[in-house]
């Protein structure tokens, strides 16, 4: 790879892309220096000053001046971000607007003290938080920063200085950083302006700053900075080689794997490594082998979680793996990843193997090949005491239960000596160690075999009940025997440490399984959440678990288990940032860590899709990785269930739209056709009269007259049918509550359609004495012409009888026709809108409107429509309309 | 008017009832048909003059009607459509529709759209080879077009885009056929050379009297060259 690229010379795409991504987030200058006084505030401000003359959009987020005349002057004309005030405990507090900035976005924005700690309940721990997502947000970035709060050194800055740093900046800030400023004084200089007052210390901590400033502590600090800067010079030079393609000895491949586990001295290799790694200038993986016996506890799972984030927040990689011998593991990475060195702490094994010069650190010195070894030997005491409670705890049932089964084979072996003279006793022990093995497990089995060792040697082999051995060849079966055991028990437990596991594994497939077949088999998206919540509330023994879905521009709490009513303000706002960010906010995160719940995006490729939230059981436990995998198998087939539901609804809603597009086309043709030819008939009888009328015999000009008014006649009663329908559909439709007689209506319907359609023959007749209906008189008489238009353009032309009865607390109006009848699959149909049904002749039907627009009257009125068909003698249709009676009537007022 | 014969293919009642009073007032016979079936079987048998003919019957489309018709007669058809169908309207013409009026319509209009028909149907069998117009002379004999007197300077594309317009005078020419003729079927979509070539010739011929205008658009479907009304 080296060679190829030297020998054309192109600019290393690596190099390249990574400048193409620094390109789209702010650049971030940090001033650093070697102690408080130095003057980076000064520095800072200064330059932002000339920055502003050249006009440059600068703003300063915050500054403290600590009421330094010369720095207040540096601020004046400046643009100044007002701070946010928090109240605390009755105490109020400023600290720095993260908001306001992001609101305000400036080119480039001035924010001091990059270290410090921000208020509880701020939305990030700390501020060099804030600075990242200002750089996200496109915004330069100016801060400053004290080389003994950077991560990686603040164990030395300890030991030099005595002085235990609490606030601390992870060294990828500053390796991320686009430029790092050194502003430098001589101590003595730094010292003599301390004594001048020139420094500003807080009241409460003058003290032991006081012990701080020593000329030999800074003179440490500064020799730390110095080299900090510098190193950091080299690295800038050979990035530069690489982007420019410029020839050079400058590819160093240093790549380090740091061994780490979850004892106390992993913290302190971890540190050593990182140091390391930047005086190599080189990359490095923190690695962990978890092995597959055994059961990982939560105490050691919580510290492995502590000392991956710390190696992070040191700017290293972190990686589990999977193995039970665990150099093999190591070594077949490294191999992989082309490692170049391994880190390793020198305790890093247990007792036990120690004694046996297996520790980790000698098998991997002893197995390495072409991979240099550091052994760090670790100042941190070993935690042994609480180790061997925890073994003893685990395994106390396995150890007692050894002496007990090999009691066991001693008094069966002593009955059946005494019954019949058994050549090789040994035996009885030996099913004392199997039984161990397979029900307690591989150590259980090794304590038996020794146990069985002594037993056997004391109670059956001369001199009896004794442990001295006459015979040499006894002796020697005796060791034989020792040796079986321990193999025979090892094996078998072994075996069934790892059958344990294989079962534990195929539980949790199993239950994974049962997952995804429950999600698979849910349809609906609450189905999905529910299932998912119920699931994951169960299998990682969270308090509670909810999920939430985005839903205009909130996020909607859509399932919780058990279940919860609302999330305070600090919970909305982590779920936001879950989701918009796409990473984890809340519990044990760099994102508002206070909120109780931690919220993880559902991702699937379309996105961000929703947000779950965890709320653990106890809030300082950690999430074993066992919990973590099944955490992300969750997310995963839950993000892609959530997206699959959403697709189904958007694909319903596409075809309901689809739907709505037919019904909108059909009305179109029926209006083109419904209004056109009306028009058409009147403007061609209209244009004939005006041409011909004096040439014409009056009777042709008449029944063009006649034409004309018919259809306008018809436009009219279109445009009605219209106009109804928009007001049915609108929900404007008020009918009035009045009380009228049927017969009125009916009388008056029919003489309406008898001027339209001289021809039909309309017969009614009704029942004596009906009583009053109370509706919307000219609504109804609506519906009845309507309803004899449609007999008159389906009837075939013939009959319509028209019937008014008593019917059980309703008025029962029908209107019956002689026509060809309906099917009855239209019975229903019919009343749609738009639905039309064939004319007799062939020609076209009407607009569909009419009878939809009779049931929209009638069920305003609180009535019923419906047909039947055949009426009478297997032809005809049947419109009944049943109306309540006024008394019948719920007494509601009108609106 | 000597009692030529039309058919009217309509199936409203309405339609029928001015138009046969207009027709037999102009001198006409009228037969009439409701459906695409008895239209066919109305031309067929009764061979008449001219047909006109909604696009929407009930049976079949008017389309169809047309496309049958035209199997076995080169009658004179007249479409009678709704302005925004215009696709429909096109492939009406190009299956060999003399012309078309839009409904709701005049009847002065479609009694001049049919005359015009009638005439192009009575010179058809004779290839047109002079057209004047308010004092336009296309004389495709001398290859000559003159204006007033004064003979105008075409280019061969200008004077062929008028000649395929002025042969077919009175009657809307589709862009596709216009364009078929002129510039060979590899370019029957391009309506953009269309528009240029008309828009340079009507700078050469027309007089500036947009109220009548020698090439008339028919907006989406093709041109006209107007003769005289």
């Amino acid at each position: 790879m080296a060679i190829d690229r030297n020998q054309d010379r192109r600019p290393d795409p690596d190099a390249l892309l990574a400048l193409s991504a620094q390109e789209n987030r702010g650049h971030l200058w940090v001033f650093l220096g070697a102690a408080p006084g130095v003057g980076k505030t000064y520095a800072m401000l200064q330059r932002a000053r000339a920055s502003k003359l050249d006009g440059v959009d600068v703003v300063i987020g915050l500054v403290e001046t600590h009421g330094r005349a010369e720095t207040q002057a540096l601020i004046d004309g400046l643009e100044i971000l007002p701070r946010k005030t928090i109240v605390l405990e009755g105490r109020s507090v400023e600290e720095f607007d993260l908001d306001g900035a992001l609101k305000r976005k400036p080119k480039l924005i001035i924010v001091d003290e990059l270290a410090h700690t921000n208020a509880p309940e701020s939305r990030h721990p700390k501020r060099w938080q804030d600075v990242e997502e200002l750089l996200d947000a496109k915004i330069d970035v100016w801060t400053a920063l004290n080389i003994q709060h950077l991560e990686s050194l603040a164990d030395v800055v300890a030991r030099i200085t005595g002085v235990v740093v609490r606030e601390t900046v992870p060294d990828t800030v500053l390796r991320d950083a686009n430029d790092i400023v050194l502003v430098d004084i001589t101590s003595h200089e730094l010292i003599r302006r301390l004594k001048e007052g020139k420094v500003y210390l807080p009241e409460t901590a003058k003290k032991a700053q006081q012990n701080f400033f020593t000329l030999r502590n800074l003179t440490a600090l500064r020799e730390l900075a110095l080299r900090r800067t510098a190193a950091r010079v080299d690295d800038e030079m050979i990035e530069q080689l690489r982007q420019g393609a410029v020839q050079g000895p400058w590819e160093t491949a240093e790549r380090l794997l740091v061994c780490v586990g979850p004892d106390l001295l992993s913290q302190e290799v971890v540190r050593v490594a990182s140091r390391l790694a930047t005086g190599l200038n080189a990359g490095w993986v923190a690695v962990t082998v978890e092995r597959l016996d055994a059961s990982t506890n939560l105490e050691s799972a919580k510290r492995l979680d502590e000392i991956f984030r710390l190696a992070k927040r040191l700017g290293g990689e972190v990686t589990r793996l999977m193995g039970n011998d665990v150099p093999a593991e190591l070594l077949k990475y490294a191999q992989q990843e082309n490692i170049t060195q391994i880190v390793v702490g020198r305790s890093f094994a247990g007792f036990w193997k120690r004694l046996q010069g297996r520790s980790l650190s000698d098998a991997l010195v002893r197995r390495a090949e072409q991979i240099g070894i550091h052994v760090i030997p670790g100042t941190a005491s070993p935690d042994k005491p609480r180790k061997l409670r925890l073994r003893l705890g685990g395994l106390a049932t396995g150890l007692i239960a050894a002496p007990l089964s090999v009691a066991g084979a001693v008094i069966a072996g002593q009955s059946l000596n005494f019954w019949l003279k058994l050549p090789n006793v040994s035996m009885i022990f030996l099913i004392a160690v199997l039984f161990c093995a397979v029900r307690f497990g591989l150590r259980s089995a090794i304590l038996a075999s020794f146990l069985s060792f002594l037993a056997y040697d004391f109670f059956f082999i001369e001199p009896l009940y004794r442990f001295t051995i006459d015979e040499p060849h006894e002796f020697f079966a005796l060791l034989i025997f020792l040796g079986v055991a321990i193999l025979v028990g090892w094996q078998t437990g072994a075996a069934r440490d790892q059958s344990q596991f294989a079962r534990e594994n195929a539980r949790n497939t199993l239950s994974i399984f049962e997952l995804s077949r429950k999600l698979s088999g849910a349809v609906e998206l609450s189905e999905i959440l529910d299932a998912a919540t119920v699931y994951a509330q169960k299998t990682l023994m969270a308090r509670c678990v909810i999920m939430l879905l985005p839903q205009d521009d909130h996020l909607e709490l859509a399932a919780a288990w058990p279940p919860v009513d609302a999330l305070d303000a600090g919970e909305i706002s982590a779920s936001r940032w879950a989701f918009e960010k796409g990473e984890a906010a809340g519990w044990k995160t760099g994102t508002l860590p206070s909120v109780r719940f931690q919220f993880r995006p559902l991702v699937t490729t379309r996105g961000v899709v929703g947000v779950c939230g965890l709320q653990p059981a106890d809030e300082s436990q950690a999430i074993l990785p066992s919990q973590e995998r099944a955490l992300a198998l969750i997310l995963e087939q839950t993000a892609i269930a959530v997206d699959r539901a959403i697709l189904v609804k958007h694909s319903v809603h596409a075809v309901a739209l689809e739907e709505n597009e037919k019904l909108r086309t059909v009305l179109l043709a029926s209006l083109s056709h419904d209004l056109r030819t009306p028009l058409a008939s009147i403007t061609g009888a209209v244009t004939t009269l005006q041409q011909f009328g004096e040439s014409m015999p009056p009777a042709q000009s008449r029944d063009l007259l006649n034409s004309i008014e018919e259809e306008a006649g018809r436009l009219s009663r279109f445009i009605a049918n219209l106009l109804d329908m928009s007001r049915i559909e609108a929900g404007a439709l008020r009918p009035k509550k009045d009380f009228f007689e049927i017969g009125e209506i009916v009388f008056s319907a029919t003489e309406r359609t008898r001027k339209v359609f001289p021809s039909l023959e309309i017969s009614t007749s009704l029942a004596p004495q009906l009583p009053l209906v109370r509706g919307d008189a000219h609504l109804l008489g609506q519906v009845l012409f309507n309803l004899l238009d449609n007999a008159q353009k389906y009837g075939g032309g013939g009959k319509v009888s028209i019937h008014a009865r008593l019917v059980a607390h309703h008025v029962r109006l029908s209107v019956t026709d002689e026509g060809a009848g309906l099917k009855p699959a239209d019975l229903e149909r019919v009343f749609e809108k738009f639905y039309q049904g064939g004319r007799p002749d062939g020609r076209k039907a009407g607009t569909g409107l009419g009878l939809s627009i009779c049931r929209g009257l009638v069920e305003a009125m609180g009535g019923k429509i419906w047909a039947e068909s055949p009426a009478a003698r297997r032809r005809g249709t049947r419109i009944i309309i049943e109306l309540p009676l006024a008394n019948a009537l719920p007494v509601k007022e009108a609106p | 008017m000597t009692g030529l014969r039309i058919l009217v293919v309509d199936d409203e009642p309405q339609i029928h009832r001015f138009l046969t009073a207009a027709l037999e007032a102009s001198g006409y016979v009228v037969l009439r048909a409701e459906t695409g079936a008895a239209a066919l079987h109305q031309i067929a048998n009764a061979a008449p003059d001219l047909v006109v003919l909604d696009l929407g019957l009930p049976d079949m489309d008017g389309k169809e009607v047309l496309a049958k018709a035209r199997n076995f007669t080169k009658v004179p058809v007249i479409i009678l459509s709704a302005r925004e169908r215009e696709a429909e309207k096109i492939a009406a013409l190009d299956l060999g529709a003399d012309d078309y009026v839009e409904k709701p319509f005049a009847v002065g209009e479609l009694l001049a759209r049919m005359r015009a028909a009638l005439r192009h149907k009575n010179s058809g069998e004779l290839e047109k080879t002079r057209v004047e117009s308010r004092g336009l002379v296309v004389d495709m004999d001398k290859r000559l077009v003159t204006k007033d007197g004064t003979s105008l300077k075409l280019t061969p594309r200008e004077y062929d885009l008028l000649c395929v317009l002025a042969k077919n005078a009175g009657r809307v020419v589709t862009h596709s056929h216009i364009l078929t003729a002129v510039w060979g079927p590899a370019h029957k979509e391009d309506t953009q050379y269309l528009r240029v070539f008309i828009g340079q010739l009507r700078a050469k011929i027309e007089s500036g009297n947009s109220d009548k205008p020698f090439i008339q658009t028919e907006t989406g479907i093709g041109y006209r060259f107007m003769l005289d009304a």
